[in-house]
């Protein structure tokens, strides 16, 4: 008896263990963001907009050079991928921005949905996305 | 009146145990050292944590528990449940990152993450392990990952280069990022420290402000390991979850 005593609250604790575990791998497929979350992810965008544009020029630049170094267009490589930087760099702080985090390509269905609850400035991205 | 100042000299790569293989200096340096205090530490913690299994944890069991599960919350909330299978590899980035800013923030310590080299080192690994994983789950599909939908052919072909360029920018910002706060942070203390005895008797101005920034770099040593890593889950978002 003693024994049985002993066991239950563990058997208890493996039951909801077991529980907790089928939670875990269910059918939850994609994250769902909550709002601590949300304002950790605030300060990680916040502390990495600069930097994206800047660096963005500078490695549009170096491979422009790089390619007309190796194919002897100058300077139209360089001329070309600066620019393309320049629109890396935006797009990317823009994505940024409007929630998207560092997604390349534009749809996001399941973020789109997170983004539409919170604030009716996010729903002009779903409404590009929809285009 | 002269200040001597070396705010730089900190960085300095000092081989300690020099090795030479084939030609290619394999040295044991400073940064050497430190990584592996870094390693040492890491695991040091998480064995300690770990030797004794209570019920209810005690301090060490704590620290590694709830160390392991804000690394498990960061995968859940940033890459979902396909992401578990990585935890080891984020979760040793993370301590890695961690303890190197850390142990740097130790009085005559060596920072090895103010190191670009050391930086971008981690930042390759992450995006060419990234672009793998891509591949090897979604096979050329991953290329549509450069192609907006719904846009007009025309368009495409400005469009698809940009997005390939922001692509291949990540390991870079990844890697400047980590770097270029740490040896901004570290410059500057040295900075004010020099100013200390430079300015006699008002020397405990810029002490205090040396004060000061002791407690800014460890939030940035702290903040910018988590920023290393939580960019890691993302980019894994990114493969896993393609559109």
């Amino acid at each position: 008896m003693d024994e049985r005593e002993k066991d239950d609250p563990l058997r208890e604790l493996g039951e909801r263990l077991d529980k907790a575990r089928r939670g875990r791998t269910g059918s939850e497929k994609e994250p769902a963001p909550t709002p601590d979350s949300e304002a950790r992810k605030a300060l990680g965008i916040g502390l990495r907009l600069g930097l994206e544009l800047v660096v963005a020029v500078f490695v549009g630049t170096g491979l422009g050079w790089a390619f007309d170094k190796v194919l002897g267009t100058r300077p139209w490589g360089m001329i070309i991928f600066f620019f393309l930087g320049v629109a890396a760099g935006m797009v990317n702080v823009y994505r940024a921005v409007t929630g998207m985090g560092m997604a390349i390509g534009y749809r996001r269905s399941w973020q789109d949905e997170a983004a539409a609850k919170q604030s009716p400035a996010d729903t002009a991205v779903k409404d590009e996305d929809e285009d | 009146m002269a200040i001597e100042l070396h705010p730089l000299e900190q960085f300095t790569i000092e081989r300690w145990i020099p090795i030479h293989i084939g030609g290619i200096d394999a040295s044991f340096t400073n940064s050497a050292l430190f990584m592996c205090a870094a390693v040492a530490v890491a695991i040091g913690l998480v064995v300690l944590g770990a030797r004794r299994r209570d019920l209810v944890p005690g301090r060490w069991q704590s620290i590694a528990e709830m160390s392991y599960e804000f690394i498990a919350g960061m995968i859940d909330d940033n890459v979902g449940q396909e992401g578990r299978e990585y935890l080891p590899f984020i979760f040793t980035l993370f301590m890695f990152i961690l303890f190197g800013n850390l142990l740097g923030m130790i009085p005559y310590g060596f920072t090895f993450t103010s190191h670009i080299i050391v930086t971008f080192a981690m930042a390759a690994v992450v995006f060419i392990g990234v672009t793998i994983i891509g591949i090897v789950r979604h096979g050329f599909h991953f290329l549509s990952f450069f192609v907006p939908h719904g846009v007009p052919l025309v368009l495409l072909l400005l469009l698809v280069p940009i997005e390939v360029l922001s692509y291949f920018i990540r390991p870079f910002t990844l890697a400047i990022r980590l770097f270029a706060n740490m040896m901004a942070g570290h410059t500057m203390l040295a900075i004010f420290a020099g100013f200390v005895t430079a300015m006699g008797i008002f020397g405990f101005v810029p002490l205090g402000v040396d004060v000061l920034l002791i407690f800014l770099e460890l939030l940035v040593a702290v903040l910018q390991a988590y920023v290393f890593t939580i960019l890691t889950c993302l980019y894994l978002r990114d493969a896993i979850h393609l559109h």
